[in-house]
């Protein structure tokens, strides 16, 4: 276990951080810091004190015997051991040395170290210090063991990893962590890291990560990390090969899962449709498929439906929208149907109007965050209850989703149970008839520029007041007065008279 | 031959406390009862003054030091004993001398100068916990016997075994209470010569004498001073304590005692071990403390003074009051 001393001037020093940061370092604890001993020439390990060489040249002890219990002997051992030279000593069972023993060794520069394992340790200083092949492969060793047992999943698989390579495994992209085992990657280790080099290595104050790009067809930009503190540039460099090694196995399990996530959407997907088709006509198959799949058509429903205002993924929405769903603490499913989510929140028991009230802003708030990758318009249905109640629930999302594709205004997104009136509106001012007849009532005013259309189509849903139409639209009232009397002149009706009005709002509407 | 008057029993009794080495007793009781004893100067003789075959006895109290405290000894404790040594012996003791020259003990024999010639030695040069170290039973000196009180009654134990004798008169002293009178008797001032220690009075009086914070005591080494950071427990010896001082140089001073102080180490190192003697002094009070007197954030100074001679004059002697006799281990003073 020891160097020949000729060789020393080469190595590098047994950091003392990285030695802890060791995964098999036979469970070694710092006793005593004592200042200034940062790192060892090597390891030595002994039975006892009388075994150690006669000169330390700064090395590590590690003694197999615990140490004597009597005080003036642990005071006595600890100052033989300074005196041959060594900068630190590990023990097993240190934890009986008393504070005196202790503040000696502080005051004689002489680093304490418990631990339950003295040959392990020794392996691991002789590791870094001289073995890098054999840590190196030692942690490769490590890899292929975790492979070998079958993962259900990717967390799974890295949660595997982590516990047999000892180190924090992270998954992770330019935007933050996907999934980690093993321990939290601090975010500046994580920010440090090159995600244009195809392995890379880094070190700041936070913490160390060796990492290495993962090669998936269906997701770019991903990386695999093995991170930990106290590591050094030796076990950064075998952790990196570690990764490597690991890399393709977390690959092929995305693209696993992907497949997996794939053919059952499209099976969810299916099902839905089958049930939405069926109506209010049971088929006891759709039932039973529904409920393996979890899906209760007992209790009160709240629909949902996200709905792509152009084309989008929609695995990647499903994705998400199921990740988001996961976070609130009630029953949900997210199916995709069409170009879109369909999903629904179950509750056993009605919830209160307040907790009702919740729940939308919930689906507000996921609908706002999927804002931010998908251009998407979500509808919330009313609260129903039974098959029959989750049937009307998902038709009015879908009525309010199809709403909310043309309300920037409500940032788009609509819940259909306050607006009752707009469906009817809808449901007449977009039959095919009416809109040609609009289009003409209000040709004369679209031929002036926008502008006008836009001001008498606000005055109007502002009860003709002058003063709530310039201040929605940000006008002067004086403006607003005179394109309104324009728009009379062009028109050549009197908003004064109620059919008139009624025919132009209903004309602005399904122009708008 | 000196004389010796009342007002010298604090000088005295001081001396006696240092040679203590942290035990023996404190020595106020045996200062009021030689007070009452000693109505007037006393001759101290020699051992070399008087004739060699002049039959003598030694006296002190063994057991626990605090029981005397509690149970305060009657003033004839010692009649009973001399009597059945007398009977034992045959000869009527004429002088007395003390069993144990350290602590309460080293005033003792005043409570016998009344009657008995007063001699300037002892059987121990300072305070040690067993029968069987006193220099006449180390030394199997022939016909020495020994007495102790049994509570109500004496007990004679003649034997050449030193295991025997301190087994038998440690039984007496629990019989008695745990605490009681013992006399060593069939001895001559002869014997003191080669097998007591000499002098014990004038050292004691000579230290005593000295300021009382221990600067200049004759033949003292200063071993250094600090603050008592902690007692401990080892966990082998229940009798065994650890007194970790906190050295006012920084040094991690450590006083490892039973009933006396037994060694010193600083930072690992061994710097003195009995049979020299070791005191703590208090730093602010200058008392010489016993060893249960060493207790957590009191300041104190650790002195050596050097170890009677007649220990060191054999190591069958030697072996008898080295720290290893007290079955500890690794406390050898580093060459």
């Amino acid at each position: 276990m020891r160097a020949p001393r000729g060789k020393r001037d080469i190595m590098t020093p047994l950091d003392l951080r990285a030695l802890l940061a060791h995964p098999a370092n036979g469970r070694v604890r710092v006793l005593v810091d004592a200042p200034g001993v940062e790192a060892f020439t090597g390891v030595v390990v002994a039975a006892r004190e009388a075994l150690l060489p006669e000169r330390g040249g700064g090395d590590l002890a590690a003694l197999i015997e615990p140490p004597p219990s009597a005080p003036w002997q642990q005071d006595a051992l600890v100052r033989r051991v300074r005196d041959r030279g060594f900068r630190g000593l590990a023990l097993s069972g240190a934890d009986v040395l008393g504070a005196g023993s202790r503040g000696l060794a502080a005051r004689l520069g002489l680093t304490l170290l418990a631990v339950d394992d003295p040959m392990a340790l020794a392996r691991a200083g002789w590791e870094l210090v001289q073995g890098r092949d054999a840590l190196t492969l030692g942690y490769v060793r490590r890899v292929a063991q975790s492979i070998e047992y079958s993962a259900a999943h990717l967390a799974d698989l890295l949660r595997h990893l982590s516990a047999s390579v000892g180190h924090g495994v992270a998954l992770i992209d330019a935007e933050g962590v996907l999934l980690q085992a093993g321990g939290d990657l601090p975010e500046p280790v994580r920010a440090a890291i090159d995600f244009g080099l195809w392995q890379d290595v880094v070190s700041v104050v936070e913490g160390a990560a060796a990492s290495v790009r993962v090669d998936s067809p269906s997701r770019a930009g991903l990386r695999l990390a093995v991170f930990g503190s106290g590591l050094s540039a030796a076990q950064l460099s075998a952790l990196a090969v570690a990764a490597e090694v690991a890399m393709p196995a977390v690959a092929a399990r995305i693209l696993i899962d992907e497949v997996a996530d794939v053919s059952d959407a499209a099976v969810a997907s299916g099902l839905l449709r089958e049930f939405l088709e069926a109506r209010d006509a049971r088929d006891p198959d759709v039932e039973q498929r529904m409920s393996e799949r979890g899906w209760r058509t007992g209790g009160y429903h709240l629909a949902f439906r996200i709905a792509g205002r152009r084309r989008l993924e929609t695995l990647e929405l499903l994705r998400f929208v199921r990740r988001s769903l996961a976070a609130l603490p009630v029953d949900s499913q997210a199916v995709t149907s069409g170009r879109g989510v369909t999903g629904w929140l179950s509750f056993a028991e009605p919830p209160a109007p307040a907790r009702l009230d919740e729940h939308v802003a919930a689906v507000r708030a996921l609908h706002d965050q999927a804002r931010r990758s998908f251009d998407v318009a979500t509808g919330v249905g009313s609260l129903d209850s039974g098959a029959s109640g989750l049937l009307r629930s998902i038709d009015g999302a879908v009525d309010g989703a199809r709403i909310a594709a043309g309300r920037a205004a409500t940032g788009w997104f609509v819940r259909v149970d306050a607006l009752g009136i707009e469906q009817v509106l809808l449901s007449w001012a977009g039959s095919d008839t009416f809109v040609p007849a609009a289009e003409s009532l209000l040709a004369p005013l679209a031929s002036q520029g926008p502008e006008l259309l836009e001001t008498l189509t606000a005055y109007l849903d502002h009860e003709s007041g002058v003063s709530a139409t310039a201040t929605a639209l940000g006008l002067h009232r004086n403006t607003v007065a005179m394109r309104i009397a324009r728009a009379q002149e062009l028109l050549g009706v009197d908003l004064a008279d109620t059919d008139a009005r009624l025919a132009l709002h209903l004309a602005c509407r399904a122009l708008r | 031959m000196r004389t010796l008057g009342p007002e010298r029993l604090p000088a005295l009794a001081r001396g006696f406390s240092l040679l203590g080495s942290g035990g023996g007793g404190a020595t106020t009781l045996l200062e009021l009862m030689a007070a009452e004893v000693l109505d007037g100067p006393v001759e101290l003789h020699d051992v070399d003054d008087l004739d060699p075959l002049t039959p003598c006895v030694a006296v002190g109290f063994a057991g626990s030091t605090y029981l005397l405290g509690e149970r305060v000894p009657a003033e004839d404790a010692f009649a009973p004993l001399l009597a059945a040594a007398e009977r034992w012996t045959g000869v009527a003791a004429v002088a007395v001398c003390a069993m144990e020259g350290a602590g309460l003990n080293g005033l003792t024999p005043f409570l016998l100068a009344r009657e008995h010639t007063l001699v300037d030695a002892d059987l121990m040069g300072r305070a040690l916990p067993g029968i069987d170290q006193l220099s006449l039973v180390v030394d199997a000196v022939p016909g020495v016997v020994l007495v102790a009180d049994t509570g109500g009654g004496v007990m004679v134990v003649e034997s050449a075994r030193s295991a025997d004798v301190e087994s038998l008169v440690r039984a007496s002293l629990i019989r008695a209470g745990g605490a009681g009178a013992v006399l060593v008797a069939g001895f001559t001032v002869g014997d003191l010569a080669a097998h007591g220690i000499p002098g014990t009075f004038a050292r004691a009086a000579a230290l005593g004498d000295a300021d009382a914070f221990g600067e200049g005591l004759s033949g003292a080494r200063t071993l250094g001073a600090g603050r008592v950071s902690a007692v401990d427990a080892v966990p082998d010896d229940p009798f065994v304590r650890s007194v970790e001082l906190t050295g006012d140089d920084g040094a991690l001073l450590r006083l490892v005692a039973r009933s006396e102080f037994l060694a010193v180490t600083r930072d690992g190192r061994t710097i003195a071990a009995s049979p020299d003697i070791l005191v703590a002094i208090d730093s602010v009070s200058g008392d010489v403390l016993q060893v249960d007197e060493v207790t957590l954030a009191r300041h104190v100074r650790v002195v050596a003074l050097a170890a009677p001679e007649w220990w060191k004059g054999s190591p069958e002697r030697l072996a008898h009051v080295v720290p290893a006799a007290y079955g500890l281990r690794d406390l050898e003073v580093e060459a």
